[in-house]
C-alpha cells in the first residue's frame, strides 16, 4: 500500500514525466537522422525537389522548441503546485496548534468558574481566581488578535493609525504588562535606553510586535533565565533589541522562523505551544513601519537576539502621506 | 463535595500551566487529596522515584519530556500504575495514542470540573481494589493453569501468555467472587470506569478472549460460564 503511495508521489510523477519527454525527444531524433536519408531517397524518386534540406531541419528545431516549451510549463505547474501543497499542510497544522492554544487559557477560565460554581470559596480566593481568569482572557484576545492579522490575505491591507508615540514609556507599559509572567518563571529582566526618541508607530500593531517577542522569550528559555532590552540609535534608525538565554536557534532556521506558520521541529520545541504565526505578523507590521526586524543567535541553547529596527525620520513622510490620504479620501 | 478518605490519596499533578495547576490543585486538595505538583516530564518522573503516589494526572505538552515519553518510561517499570492524561490534544489519533501507552483515562481540556473529579475518584476506586490481594499471594493456581496478578503473565490451556491490564482485572473480579455470578454492569464499572464508549458487548468480546486462553474447549466453556441473565462466574 505505502509503496503504491510513493509510485503516486508527485515528484515521483513528475520526474517520470520528464523522463518520458526526454526518451521520446531522444527517440525521435534518432529515428529522424536515421531515416532522413530514406526519406530523402523516396522523395527524389517520387517527386524530385519536394524536400529541402534547410525545411527538414526547421521542422526538427521547431519540435524540439515547442518540447522545451511543454518541459518549462510542466514544470512551472510543478513548483506551484507544491508550493500550493505546502502551504495546505501548513495551514491544517496551523488550525490544529491555534485551536490547541486556544484552549489553555480557556480551560484555565472554565476550571476557575467551576470552581466558584462548585465549590466554596472564600472572598480573598475569589478576588484571586477573578485576576487569574482575567490574564488568562487577555491572553486569549491577543492570540485572536495575532489569529485575525495573520489570516488577512494582503499584509499591505492592515490598518495603520500613526501617531507620535515616545519609545521607552512605551516599552515599559509593556513590559510592566508581563510583569506577573516574569515573575512565575523567576526571570530578570533589563530595560536598558541608551536613546529616548519620538517615533511615528501604530501604537496597537506595534504592541503586538513587541508582545510577540517577549512572549517567545518567556516560551522558549527556561525558568530563572534573563530577558534584556536594549533601546539604541543606529545612524538612521532606532534599534530595539531584545536578548534572551533560551533555546537559540540553528543557523538554517534564521531566516525561515519569520515565514507564515513555519515553526523550529526539535525535541525541545515539540512540547511547547505555538502557530507559528507571531513573528510572520511582527515581521508584516515592522514592514509596514518602513522598519526591519531581525534575529541572531550564536546557536542551539544560546540564546538569540531579536532586533526591531525603525527610521527616526519616519514623521515627515509619513505625515506628507497623511496629508495626501486625506486629501484624496 | 465531602471527602471521605480516612487516608489521604496522593496524587502528582503534571502542568506546566501555572493558572491551571493553582486551581486543579485547589479543587483535588478541597476533596481531599494530597496533591504534589511538577513542572516538567523529568521532574514528574524524579519525584515519582522518590514517593509513592497513588495517582499521576498527565499534560502531554510538557518541557524537557513530553507527556507521552513520561507514560511510557512508567509502563516500562509499573505496568499498572493509574494515569489519568488531560490536555488539549483532542483529535481521536492524540486520544488512541494515549491510550494505547498505558494510560488508564483520557481527557481533554476544556473540561467540567465535576467530570474530571468523578473520574480521578473512579481510577483511584479501581486502583485500590486491584491493590487488594487475592489470598495474600500474587499467583492464583486453578487446576494445571495460573495467573501472576502482578505481572501479568499466565499459563492458559495452550501454554504461557501475557495478559492485558482489562484481561487481568476481569479475571481478578471473577476470581475474587469466584462460584458466584458478576453481572455485566458491574464488570463495565470496575473495568473500564467512565471510559466513554464501552457498552456490554464489549465485556462479552473481552470473556469470549479468556475463554481462548483458558478454557479447553472454549465453545463448552467449564471456567468461564455465562449464567443467565446475572452475567459470568468463574469457578475454580
Amino acid at each position: 500500500m505505502s509503496k503504491l503511495r510513493t509510485l503516486f508521489h508527485p515528484i515521483i510523477i513528475f520526474i517520470g514525466v520528464q523522463v518520458a519527454w526526454i526518451i521520446l525527444m531522444g527517440v525521435w531524433i534518432y529515428w529522424y537522422l536515421k531515416n532522413s536519408q530514406n526519406f530523402d531517397d523516396l522523395a527524389k524518386r517520387f517527386n524530385p525537389g519536394f524536400l529541402t534540406d534547410d525545411f527538414n531541419w526547421i521542422i526538427l528545431l521547431e519540435g524540439c522548441f515547442l518540447m522545451l516549451v511543454i518541459l518549462a510549463g510542466v514544470y512551472l505547474i510543478f513548483v506551484y503546485w507544491n508550493k500550493q501543497a505546502r502551504l495546505n499542510q501548513l495551514q491544517s497544522n496551523f488550525v490544529s496548534s491555534v485551536s490547541h492554544e486556544l484552549k489553555s487559557p480557556l480551560a484555565s477560565i472554565q476550571l476557575y468558574l467551576e470552581t466558584l460554581k462548585y465549590q466554596e470559596v472564600s472572598q480573598k480566593e475569589t478576588r484571586d481566581f477573578v485576576e487569574t481568569m482575567l490574564v488568562d482572557t487577555e491572553r486569549l484576545s491577543g492570540l485572536i488578535d495575532n489569529i485575525m492579522e495573520a489570516s488577512k490575505s494582503d499584509p499591505k491591507s492592515m490598518q495603520f493609525q500613526f501617531e507620535p508615540v515616545e519609545v521607552k514609556p512605551f516599552l515599559q507599559e509593556i513590559m510592566a504588562h508581563f510583569g506577573r509572567q516574569f515573575e512565575d518563571r523567576g526571570f530578570k529582566v533589563k530595560l536598558d535606553v541608551e536613546e529616548n526618541p519620538v517615533l511615528q508607530m501604530d501604537k496597537k500593531s506595534m504592541r503586538m510586535v513587541f508582545n510577540n517577542l517577549v512572549g517567545n522569550a518567556l516560551r522558549y528559555s527556561p525558568p530563572g533565565s534573563r530577558l534584556d532590552v536594549q533601546i539604541r540609535r543606529k545612524k538612521k534608525y532606532c534599534d530595539i533589541v531584545f536578548s534572551d538565554a533560551g533555546m537559540g536557534l540553528d543557523k538554517k532556521d534564521l531566516k525561515k522562523i519569520f515565514r507564515k506558520f513555519y515553526r523550529v521541529q526539535n525535541y525541545e520545541t515539540q512540547n511547547i505551544e505555538g502557530a507559528g504565526i507571531g513573528l510572520y505578523i511582527s515581521r508584516e507590521i515592522v514592514k509596514n513601519h518602513k522598519g526591519k526586524i531581525q534575529v541572531g543567535s550564536p546557536g542551539v541553547g544560546k540564546g538569540c537576539d531579536f532586533t526591531v529596527s525603525l527610521p527616526l525620520n519616519l514623521e515627515n513622510k509619513k505625515s506628507v502621506k497623511s496629508l495626501v490620504t486625506q486629501l484624496f479620501s | 463535595m465531602k471527602t471521605q478518605e480516612t487516608k489521604a490519596k496522593k496524587i502528582l499533578l503534571v502542568e506546566d500551566e501555572k493558572h491551571l495547576a493553582k486551581g486543579l490543585k485547589f479543587n483535588l486538595e478541597r476533596e481531599g487529596y494530597e496533591v504534589s505538583l511538577a513542572e516538567d516530564g523529568v521532574t514528574a518522573l524524579q519525584r515519582l522515584n522518590e514517593i509513592d503516589f497513588d495517582l499521576l494526572i498527565l499534560d502531554l505538552m510538557l518541557p524537557k519530556m513530553g507527556g507521552l515519553e513520561v507514560a511510557r518510561k512508567i509502563r516500562d517499570t509499573h505496568a499498572r500504575f493509574p494515569i489519568l492524561i488531560l490536555t488539549a490534544k483532542s483529535t481521536e489519533s492524540d486520544r488512541e495514542l494515549g491510550l494505547e501507552t498505558g494510560a488508564d483515562d483520557y481527557l481533554t481540556k476544556p473540561f467540567h470540573l465535576p467530570e474530571l473529579l468523578l473520574r480521578v475518584k473512579g481510577i483511584l476506586r479501581r486502583w485500590e481494589w486491584y491493590k487488594t490481594p487475592l489470598h495474600d499471594q500474587e499467583v492464583f493456581r486453578f487446576g494445571k493453569m495460573w495467573i501472576n496478578f502482578a505481572t501479568g503473565k499466565a499459563k492458559g490451556a495452550s501454554g504461557e501468555l501475557l495478559l492485558t491490564n482489562k484481561e487481568a482485572l476481569i479475571m481478578k473480579l471473577l476470581i475474587s467472587k469466584k462460584g458466584e455470578a458478576v453481572s455485566r454492569d458491574e464488570l463495565l464499572e470496575k473495568v473500564w470506569g467512565y471510559e466513554p464508549g464501552t457498552e456490554t458487548r464489549t465485556v462479552d468480546n473481552f470473556i469470549a478472549r479468556l475463554r481462548k486462553y483458558f478454557e479447553k474447549k472454549p465453545q463448552k466453556p467449564e471456567r468461564i460460564v455465562t449464567v443467565r441473565e446475572k452475567g459470568y462466574q468463574f469457578n475454580p
